[in-house]
């Protein structure tokens, strides 16, 4: 019974890990940008949840979503389209920039302390099912992550945009060659990206309760590792990094002796750095695509 | 259609076109050949709006294309199937075909344009829902072909669509190429074949180091000694061939 419920545990992570997986996977994919920055975006969410408490849950679930999604465009328009041309380091120096450009503003207008917040607690309560006890939050984490997957292989396999998206994360140039609108592909991919990271802040502030202006930096760590695990560039690989990491973390909670727990987290960068000498690719890689 | 005065292309130091000038009429096949790093690759993704020029001009339809991105070229009439083909490898063949038509969005028109690129290349057809990653290298190079057709376009650039293909697929190829000036469409193909490109282009430009070194009808060129010292490099000039 105890591994079942640590497996309900592990998936219910690894769905969350898997989300901002795919928000930076998605940006890598068409513009070969690390964007740390994502964790802003994760973090920004949670401070629009923490200034719209006491409205319907709704209300802040979807604020949450908007804002997240134009501030991600923001992001695009204002830092990263100016360097479109830039070579991946300086786009990685840029998106660090953004991310502490976000972080300080968010620590001026609410200070450094993390603050309390009532959303979705009662989903906190757990029901019981078979003889497990199974807390709301974790299945609804698991559906909306499923119902999200779909939702995006869908828009990749049957829109037109969708497709012209996996042709320029294929090869870009062509793709342009081809009518494809390099501003409107990049401009989507970080809408999309941003959607991604809204739903990651609804589920952090409902787990935690509490908002701080660090609060994006753990996850964006975590959600970089697993799609390095997965195979930077591939979707599929990045959702599957985020499951393996999710599910490596609450093994180790499970498993680990009593007084190595709190270093749960040095224990999974460890061994992804067995994992990374073992197979620096990722497990999931395509060909690095050939350019015109 | 295509007017190209003084176009000079650098790479960093490297100059890697050095005041071409080409122009392309209107329902011609005209043809550049050239050998290995003479810059006809150079040539043709400059005028897509893949390379930046350094100086000079290239005129479409008499407008000023310079500067412009390579998607609002394609949206304009103008397709490139580039050389090594860049074929979608992890898309379908359908998708690939179906990316050839970005610009439009004219659905019954992209629907019959795809029967006729099909019709055309009937290996397409078998191959509809397959990855396009896994056809063979001609396979992949009619796809390429087809792929730009579905735009419509007004000019036609290809870079060596022969390349590493065997003889009865470039006749294949070529074919097709024929069957579309039929329809009036304006090609400019890269070749190192010169025989093939002689063959199928009404005119031809011999490009060598850079340069523009002769050019002429392609019958003309055929076996004349100028023809054979511009080809291999001796950078004889005959200016008396220029065109009109
Ligand atoms: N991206 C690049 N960076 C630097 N130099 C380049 C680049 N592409 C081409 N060159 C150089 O520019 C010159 C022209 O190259 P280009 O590819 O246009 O020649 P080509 O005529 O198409 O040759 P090939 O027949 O081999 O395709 C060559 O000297 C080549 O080395
Ligand atoms: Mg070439």
């Amino acid at each position: 019974m105890i591994v079942v419920q640590n497996l309900i545990d592990a998936i219910s992570l690894g769905s969350v890990y898997a989300l901002a997986a795919l928000g930076i996977g998605l940006i890598f994919s068409i513009m070969r940008l690390i964007n740390f920055a994502h964790g802003e975006l994760i973090m920004v969410g949670g401070f629009v949840i923490y200034a719209l408490a006491g409205n319907p849950m709704l209300v802040m679930a979807l604020s949450a979503i908007i804002v997240v999604t134009i501030l991600a465009l923001g992001m695009e328009r204002l830092a990263f389209r100016p360097l479109r041309k830039a070579s991946p380091p300086t786009l990685l120096i840029a998106s660090f920039a953004v991310s502490y450009f976000v972080q300080h503003v968010i620590l001026m207008i609410f200070g450094s302390r993390p603050m309390g917040v009532d959303f979705l607690s009662v989903l906190g309560e757990s029901f019981e099912f078979a003889g497990l006890r199974v807390p709301r939050l974790q299945c609804i984490a698991i559906v909306v992550t499923l119902a999200l997957m779909v939702g995006l292989v869908v828009f990749f396999r049957a829109s037109r945009i969708g497709v012209q998206m996996r042709a320029a994360a294929e090869d870009f140039t062509m793709a342009r060659l081809l009518g494809v609108k390099a501003d409107r592909v990049i401009a989507v991919a970080f809408a999309l990206s941003g959607i991604l990271a809204s739903f990651v802040s609804l589920y952090l502030v409902a787990q935690t309760g509490t908002v701080s202006y660090k609060m994006g930096v753990n996850m964006v760590l975590i959600a970089f590792v697993a799609s390095v695990i997965g195979g930077m560039g591939s979707l599929t690989g990045a959702a599957l990094g985020g499951f393996i990491v999710g599910i490596v973390s609450v093994s180790l909670q499970a498993y680990l002796p009593e007084e190595l727990r709190p270093y749960r987290d040095a224990f999974v960068f460890l061994l992804f750095i067995a994992f990374l000498l073992w197979r620096p690719q990722g497990l999931l890689v395509r060909r690095a695509s050939e350019r015109v | 259609m295509l007017a190209i005065e003084k176009l000079q292309v650098n790479y960093g130091s490297i100059t890697a076109l050095r005041g071409v000038d080409i122009t392309v009429a209107k329902g011609e096949i005209v043809a550049v050949i050239g050998p290995n790093g003479a810059g006809k690759s150079t040539l043709l993704l400059t005028i897509a709006g893949v390379v930046k020029a350094k100086a000079g001009s290239v005129k479409f339809d008499s407008r000023p294309i310079l500067g412009l991105a390579p998607e609002k070229l394609a949206a304009s009439g103008l397709a490139l199937v580039p050389e090594g083909r860049h074929i979608f490898g992890s898309l379908s063949v359908a998708e690939n075909i179906a990316l050839g038509a970005t610009p439009r969005s004219d659905r019954d028109g992209i629907a019959a344009d795809t029967d006729k690129v099909l019709g055309m290349f009937p290996v397409l057809r078998d191959r509809y829902r397959q990855r396009a990653g896994n056809l063979s290298g001609g396979e992949q190079q009619m796809l390429a072909i087809g792929r730009a057709l579905l735009s419509r376009p007004k000019l036609l650039l290809l870079d060596e669509p022969s390349l590493g293909l065997a003889p009865l697929i470039v006749k294949q190829v070529y074919d097709a190429i024929y069957a579309l000036r039929e329809q009036g469409l304006t090609v400019l193909v890269v070749e190192q074949s010169v025989n093939r490109a002689l063959n199928a282009a009404d005119r031809a430009y011999v490009m060598s180091g850079g340069a523009i070194a002769m050019v002429g009808r392609s019958s003309e060129l055929q076996g004349t000694a100028e023809f054979d010292a511009a080809y291999f490099g001796a950078g004889q000039r005959d200016p008396g061939r220029s065109p009109a």
